[in-house]
This record gives C-alpha cells, structure tokens and sequence, in this order.
C-alpha cells in the first residue's frame, strides 16, 4: 500500500486532496496528514512516505522550507514532492522545481490536473 | 502602470472556477442586482493584496450558505458541525479565489503577493463609492458577495 503525506495547515485543503486522489483511484493508499513542514519532516524521517504533497503557506515550516529540508536529506532526497499553492507565481515555482519539487500545482487542483501530476507515481 | 486583463471578469472566472472544482457548485452573477445579504446571516473574511497593487478582498456570504459547505465538504451532520471548520473553509475557499483572481488578472507571468486570510467577523462589508462589488449565487441561488478596496486595485476596474 502506498503511503502518501499531506501537508496543509488547512483541513478543508487536505480534504479536497484526500477527495482529487480517491477520484484519481489512490483511494486505497494510506494518507498521514500534517499540519505544517516541521512535522511533515518528522513524519517522513520516522516512516518511510511514498509521496509528499505540501502547500507552500503554512505556520512553523514552510512547503519551500519543507522541500529545501528533503532534498538535503540523504534518506529522502528521492522522495517524490508535489507542492500546491494559491499563490501561482511563475517565479517562485521554477524555483521549487530547481530545489527538487517534482511538480507545482495551483489552487484549486482538480482530478484530472492530479491525475496528470501523479501519472508516472500511479503507474508504479 | 500594470499590464493587465478585465478585472470584473477575472473575479467572476476565479469563484466559478473555485466553487466548481472546491464545492461542486456553480457560480454566476446574481439576478437580482439590488440583493443585499440579510445583516443577521453573515459571515464575511479578508486578505489583502500586496503586490504588483495594493488593495484588499472581502468575501461574504450567508452562514446558512458556510453551513451547508461545510456539512458538504466535512460529511457532517448540522450539529456535528464545529466553527472552526466553517473559518477553515470560508479561509481556504477565499485564499484560492484571490490566487485565481491575480493570475486571472495579470499579464501572464506576472508576479503578485498576497496575504492571508483574517478571520471573519460576522458584518455585511461597509461599501464606499470606491468599493467594487460583486453580486454573485451559486446554481442553488445562494447569495455570496466579493468586495474590493484600494485605490491601485479599483484603478484597474474596467471602464
């Protein structure tokens, strides 16, 4: 079963992603939900996750931060990360893609935009 | 002065594409112009616009309409409902609005900031000669509003 972590200080956002991956047919993975980075981290060093999806604005940690953070740990760097914010800035989003985010999303994600950020993670 | 496309459109393009994606719900310009949300059933938020202008966004609607989202979103029954959850919502829904309305908004790849969402409070935003407004439903004909202040932002308002 794969395991897939979501970070969102927003419980209605995590909703809606918990609701875009069931659509998608990842209805069966097992979601771990935190509330900022720092804890997303601690999660994902203590048990091995699958998938991270991160908003970028959240209290304590940030999704920046959060990525940052990953990708220098050698037991997470390969970690696959999806960020998905409100705030579509072209440049910030390039500069997350070169910190080692896989995609960038922009508020509010569908099913089928998720479907197409995860296809080669669905395939697996 | 900034590039940018029709402003009252862009408002309206970002709450249909929110309630569409976010609560299944359409959303289109109110048929009764002169509609006023009742001043003992609403909820109202902020947030305000930092960059390329300045300005800020409220976005009200009837508690009854913020109840029934959240009965919807969370699967709850009415009295299981917690307030907490209703600011969440109200919160997460106008943050995604306004991200939609700047980008909407802007020339392509333009940058902007903005803020984050204030907690609400439970008036009928105050309006000026200034404010922008927009009179909106959803398909189940309730009333949400959206009002804009600042004179950068209400300078781009078409013409």
């Amino acid at each position: 079963m794969k395991r897939i972590l979501i970070a969102d200080d927003s419980a209605t956002a995590r909703m809606f992603i918990k609701r875009c991956l069931q659509i998608i047919g990842l209805g069966d993975a097992e979601i771990i939900e935190v509330e900022h980075g720092k804890e997303a981290l601690a999660v994902a060093k203590k048990e091995p996750v699958d998938l991270l999806l991160t908003d970028l604005n959240m209290p304590v940690m940030d999704g920046e931060t959060l990525v940052k953070w990953v990708k220098a740990s050698p037991k997470l760097a390969d970690l696959p990360i999806v960020v998905i914010s409100s705030a579509g800035n072209p440049a910030k989003e390039k500069q997350l893609l070169e910190l080692g985010a896989h995609r960038v999303l922009n508020k509010p994600v569908s099913p089928p935009v998720m479907m197409e950020a995860l296809a080669d993670f669905i395939d697996e | 002065m900034i590039e940018h496309k029709p402003l009252y459109q862009a408002m309206i393009t970002a709450v249909s594409q929110t309630l569409e994606n976010m609560v299944f719900m359409e959303a289109m310009e109110h048929f009764d112009s002169a509609y006023e949300l009742p001043a003992d059933d609403v909820v109202c938020n902020s947030i305000l616009i930092n960059d390329p202008i300045q300005g800020e966004i409220k976005f009200a609607m009837t508690k009854t309409l913020l109840r029934k989202l959240t009965g919807n979103i969370f699967s709850l029954d009415d009295d299981e409902i917690e307030p907490e959850q209703m600011d969440d919502i109200l919160n997460e829904l106008l943050n995604t609005i306004v991200g939609l309305f700047m980008t909407n908004l802007l020339a392509d790849n333009q940058e902007y900031k903005i803020g984050l969402p204030e907690s609400h409070n439970e008036k009928v935003p105050e309006v000026d000669a200034s404010t922008i407004v927009w009179k909106l439903m959803t398909s189940e004909e309730d009333a949400i509003q959206i009002f804009a202040t600042g004179a950068s932002l209400v300078a781009l308002k078409d013409n």
